[in-house]
């Protein structure tokens, strides 16, 4: 099929324009980002599309295609440069909160934990939120129905359901702040030291929510073997987790 | 999606200068049609590439959008179909057993063989004149001659003549054989001469 065969279906404009919709709320950003990928796709005489070898079916190809112009389209839309500048003077911990907060959608409080992970905060509570006072007052309208792309519909139901099959985070739910912080850290440094393809098992199935069927072909396992390979992560988890003191409450 | 396992296991996000999957590798590993050695070098970068592995994310979940949902690949012994067809089998073999079981372990329904008429079983044919003789010192000679010739059987109740015997005068008559058919305990005799 040639490049211009290819934009020319209705079926296929149909199909990128779904995929815009299920990654934006706000109808503006939808209709952009539709109008960017379809742009991206003819530049340079389509060379995208003409990159394309037959190593992978069209459809796949097609679909990673338009799913990496969305996401560059999402970062060229809420990245850096469109954090206001009060926000921005304070540091980067300070735009993580933003991020989080602001277009993820996460509270302050998640915000607090998820810095303290990644290292970026070391006051305290207390600390975090009186710094984090000028934040709250900057404002957040550039991306008032910004959809996370991993958390869609995100709602109470959904993360009891979350936690029910997902161990690791029914552990970490279970946990107060301080166990809590230190639990995700031990996950990280535990998931860091697997071979590549247990590490991207464990993103995909627990980090991502993935069936373990799809997780189990990107890295060339059975369904079956890759139920049994995460039994045996979800053992090695558990016992860093006991080595650094943490146990269910 | 879990938001503290999603915290902690996605990638970091790589250096913008980093060079990143290219997209057909990104969609060859979604269809997981990628050789063991290239996978290794591809999951090293995506373990690492917050970007890659969202594009690779994001398709695996547009796949599981296009594909309808079909039960797991499962070995056939572990089908509905197969299970049904084991029920049906060991019903056969339960129920159908035990009709084998009694067909097999009665006397067959009837015993037919011809034998060479001797003096031994003309002497119980000449007894008397009766055609039908019932339990008495004639039937069990009859019974006895017959196991001497070697059929198998164990008991009879009733012997029926099919016509009256008469002793050949000539030394070099035909030879004469004994038609024996016998049902339900009851010999049914047939006197017949063969060239």
């Amino acid at each position: 099929m040639k490049p211009e065969e290819i934009l020319a279906s209705s079926d296929i404009l149909e199909k990128i324009e779904a995929v815009c919709q299920r990654r934006f709320a706000a109808e503006n950003d939808r209709n952009e980002c539709y109008i960017f990928v379809l742009d991206n796709l003819r530049t340079d005489d389509f060379k995208r599309l003409r990159a394309f070898k037959g190593q992978s079916q069209l459809s796949t190809y097609l679909y990673t295609l338009v799913n990496a112009l969305v996401v560059d389209f999402r970062r060229q839309r809420y990245g850096r440069r469109r954090i206001p500048t009060s926000v921005s003077k304070l540091g980067q911990w300070a735009e993580a909160v933003y991020r989080l907060v602001c277009w993820q959608k996460f509270s302050v409080d998640d915000a607090y934990d998820f810095l303290q992970v990644d290292g970026t905060f070391d006051g305290s509570y207390e600390q975090f939120r009186q710094a984090i006072a000028p934040i709250q007052n900057a404002p957040c309208r550039e991306s008032p129905g910004f959809k996370s792309l991993d958390n869609p519909g995100r709602d109470r139901l959904r993360e009891m359901d979350d936690a029910a099959s997902n161990p690791l985070e029914a552990l970490i739910s279970k946990l107060d702040r301080q166990r809590r912080i230190k639990a995700m850290q031990v996950i990280r440094e535990t998931t860091a030291t697997l071979p590549g393809n247990d590490q991207l098992l464990v993103r995909l199935v627990y980090g991502s929510e993935h069936p373990v069927r799809s997780a189990a072909k990107v890295i060339g396992l059975s369904a079956s073997a890759a139920r049994r390979r995460l039994k045996r992560l979800l053992l090695k988890y558990r016992e860093s987790l006991l080595a650094a003191g943490i146990r269910e409450p | 999606m879990g938001k503290w396992t999603k915290k902690s296991l996605v990638p970091p996000a790589a250096p913008d200068a980093a060079e990143h999957v290219a997209v057909e590798d990104l969609a060859r590993l979604a269809e997981g049609t990628v050789g063991t050695v290239e996978r290794v070098q591809l999951l090293r970068h995506i373990n690492c590439c917050q970007q890659c592995y969202e594009i690779l994310h994001l398709t695996l979940q547009q796949a599981a959008l296009e594909t309808p949902m079909k039960p797991a690949a499962q070995p056939w012994w572990k089908t509905k179909a197969a299970y049904a067809l084991a029920a049906a089998m060991i019903l056969i073999f339960v129920i159908g057993g035990q009709f084998a079981f009694v067909y097999l372990s009665r006397a067959p329904r009837f015993i037919s063989a011809t034998v060479d008429l001797d003096q031994n079983l003309r002497d119980v044919l000449l007894a008397d004149d009766a055609l039908r003789f019932g339990e008495g010192a004639r039937l069990t000679r009859l019974l006895a001659a017959l196991q001497q010739k070697g059929i198998d059987v164990k008991h009879l109740k009733l012997a029926v003549l099919a016509k009256p015997y008469y002793q050949k005068k000539s030394l070099f008559g035909p030879r004469e054989v004994l038609h024996i058919r016998i049902e339900n305990d009851v010999a049914y005799l047939v006197v017949a001469e063969v060239q």
